[in-house]
């Protein structure tokens, strides 16, 4: 994995919403959901972004799709920065990415059949004739582990993992190359998880496609990524590949997020730091380092410098001034 | 020493003037005094109905088509035989319950202060300063800093740990003996579920207060639990210490979950998975084993009669005709 050419790569990416208010419905102020991030993915990789529900996870996603307009940065891919092109063109290249979600049922409508949704993405992208569209709908939903005979049935005859399946099979028929899962089997029970994790592995390594899985389960995670970035709100503390996250993290955030993770085993205790309090509101971020009011090891400069997102080992990068003194 | 709460066969009916099926189906549990039990399952394999069973809380259409549900306290009482108003004294007095939403339980109309109050009133002879102090005292105890601040906000101001916490105090201001928790971690995020958990264990151990733990994670039942039953469309497949059950799992099911979840994070080998979907009490079997079509070991037997509750091992029980030398094809 780590010798395959770099295909997205995403600079200083920002994405602040205004928080209107008042009775002239003025900007009172920002919720800095995505506060620069930065991190590249290379082709057929899988790329999780993991952290507690609200530091930016999906606003990432979904910026980079330009499904939200950035509000600063880049994201390159394949040679060109996607906020370049012109509204119109970029139209064409949507096919390209495919973002997939957490629940099903909201994405799928209710009204049309699982024939009708899995062709509609070949034929609002014009990629081929309603006769050719038809007989692909039939092999990509036997290909997600379906049978011919759901294609006239509706979302709401599905279980949950079933739905996925279809939502899977709409995302895959017009071959896109990078695909965005958000929190796509966090629903799914344990044995249906293992399923439908186990086809998109398989499906990724079919179809050459490269993921951004976005998680707050680390065990997924760990399981399906080559690496992993860890946000907290809006920032980027710590990417590596995933031995190296879950082995040696770094961050102290990073430290207490994985000791949270229940442990599976009878034999040892595991050593848990317990952080306090919540994360912050992201619209009245802390000065300097946005972890420090839950950090265990928070120090003076914490407090006024937010620590610079920097690479100190190999391809293991880390924002925390901890790790100040081993690049200055 | 007898146990404090002890379900003896239960089960639950659905019925509607269009049709009627069974849910739950005999249930046998026992829970002692102190102690931490857990129960597992998938989603719609029965938890909340049998909790809610306890508590007295089943919605209309659904009714305790037989069995007992005993609580021992100072006397013995048959739970599904008491009127609503010796139920209602029941609940607070003796079993509390906390749920994955708190605010399903909180009032969003009223202030934290009251809503606690509230409960001291019922079930309480106390002056309304004793009360405002108690109230104090029990936010303080599940770690809320500003317990003075947030007695006067309502629950949608609160966070989702803080709205958790929140709840457990209302859940113990009266010292049950029993605490029942639905999921009460699962809407939250890990950090914030290691807080909640830890919480939990150090109030209970406090009190001697037992926990009836339910969740669809085997992660927190380790944490939490001393022993568990694992529940698979609404019955009891296995039975027993948290420790047996983890280490030397007897029914294909829970060896299967426990399979699935420990082959996740070991990326050399392709994540094992049970086939097939957790079918909806609609597709129940009537007869034989309702684990049957999705089990790797299912022979002729398992799809014709319903296996007993097993005793394997001195203290592990499991629901499965493989442990039957007779029926067994492969002893
Ligand atoms: N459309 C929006 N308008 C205003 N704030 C938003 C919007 N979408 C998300 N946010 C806020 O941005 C932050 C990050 O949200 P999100 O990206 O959904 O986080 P995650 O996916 O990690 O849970 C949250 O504080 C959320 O409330
Ligand atoms: N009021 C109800 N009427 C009909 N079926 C119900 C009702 N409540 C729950 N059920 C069904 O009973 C089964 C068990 O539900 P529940 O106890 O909530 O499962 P769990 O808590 O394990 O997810 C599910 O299949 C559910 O759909
Ligand atoms: S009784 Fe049969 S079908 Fe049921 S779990 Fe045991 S072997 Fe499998
Ligand atoms: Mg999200
Ligand atoms: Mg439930």
């Amino acid at each position: 994995m780590s010798n395959q050419p770099v295909v997205l790569e995403v600079k200083n990416l920002k994405k602040h919403f205004p928080i209107k208010g008042g009775v002239f419905k003025t900007t009172q102020g920002y919720v800095k959901a995505v506060d620069g991030i930065s991190f590249s993915i290379k082709e057929n990789e899988t790329f999780s972004i993991v952290g507690e529900s609200g530091c930016g996870k999906s606003t990432a996603g979904r910026t980079i799709l330009r499904l939200l307009e950035p509000t600063e940065g880049e994201v390159w891919f394949n040679g060109e920065n996607l906020y370049d092109i012109k509204k119109r063109e970029f139209r064409k290249k949507r096919k390209d990415f495919q973002l997939i979600f957490q629940d099903p049922y909201s994405s799928l409508n209710p009204r049309m059949t699982v024939q009708e949704l899995v062709v509609e993405p070949l034929l609002t992208h014009n990629l081929c004739t309603k006769k050719e569209a038809t007989e692909k709908a039939k092999e990509m939903v036997e290909r997600v582990g379906l049978s011919e005979k759901h294609l006239t049935r509706f979302p709401h005859e599905f279980s949950g993992g079933q739905r996925q399946r279809i939502s899977i099979a709409r995302a895959l028929i017009v071959h896109p190359k990078l695909v965005i899962l958000d929190e796509a089997v966090s629903a799914l029970d344990v044995s249906v998880q293992s399923q439908i994790l186990n086809l998109l592995i398989d499906l990724q390594e079919e179809f050459e496609l490269t993921y951004i899985f976005i998680s707050h389960d680390l065990n997924v995670v760990k399981h399906l990524s080559d690496r992993v970035g860890v946000m907290y709100l809006g920032q980027m503390m710590e990417l590596a590949k995933t031995e190296d996250l879950y082995n040696e993290p770094l961050h102290p955030y990073t430290q207490a997020l994985l000791s949270a993770i229940p442990n599976l085993s009878t034999s040892e205790k595991k050593e848990r730091i317990i952080l306090q309090g919540d994360v912050p509101d992201p619209s009245n971020p802390p000065s300097g380092c946005p972890f420090r009011l839950r950090c265990p090891s928070a120090h003076d400069r914490c407090v006024s410098e937010n620590p610079v997102f920097q690479e100190v080992k190999d391809d293991h990068w880390v924002a925390c001034h901890l790790y100040d003194e081993k690049n200055s | 020493m007898e146990s404090l709460l002890e379900l003896k066969d239960v089960s639950i009916d659905f019925q509607s003037k269009r049709k009627s099926f069974n849910i739950i189906k005999n249930i046998n549990l026992k829970i002692d005094r102190k102690m931490k039990y857990g129960i597992v399952g998938e989603s719609g394999s029965g938890k909340s109905l049998t909790s809610l069973a306890v508590m007295n809380l089943l919605s209309d259409n659904l009714s305790i088509g037989q069995g007992e549900i005993i609580l021992r306290t100072d006397e013995e009482k048959v739970l599904n035989h008491l009127s609503k108003k010796e139920m209602r004294n029941v609940r607070g007095e003796d079993i509390a319950m906390i749920f994955q939403e708190p605010m399903t339980a909180l009032d969003p109309l009223y202030t934290i202060e009251y809503q606690i109050i509230e409960v001291l009133r019922y079930h309480r002879k106390m002056s309304k300063k004793e009360m405002r102090e108690k109230a104090i005292a029990m936010l303080t105890s599940v770690g809320i800093s500003r317990p003075e601040k947030i007695m006067n906000d309502y629950p949608h101001q609160l966070s989702g740990g803080m709205r958790q916490r929140v709840m457990i105090a209302m859940a113990l201001v009266t010292e049950p003996k029993l605490l029942i928790a639905d999921e009460p971690t699962t809407a939250l995020d890990v950090t914030i579920q290691a807080q909640i958990l830890d919480l939990m264990n150090d109030l209970t151990d406090e009190h001697g207060t037992s926990i009836l733990m339910i969740t669809h994670d085997l992660g927190v039942i380790l944490e939490t639990c001393d022993r568990v039953a694992v529940m698979y469309a609404g019955q009891v497949v296995e039975e027993s210490t948290v420790k047996n059950v983890f280490d030397n799992p007897q029914h294909p099911y829970t060896q299967g979950l426990l399979k699935s979840i420990k082959t996740l994070g070991d990326r050399s080998e392709k994540l094992y998975s049970i086939p097939g979907n957790v079918p909806t009490p609609d597709e129940y079997q009537e007869l034989g084993c309702r684990f049957a079509t999705r089990c790797p070991f299912a022979f002729e037997k398992c799809f014709n009669e319903e296996p007993p509750a097993f005793q394997v091992g001195s203290d592990q029980t499991s629901k499965c005709w493989l442990h039957d030398e007779e029926a067994n094809p492969n002893e």
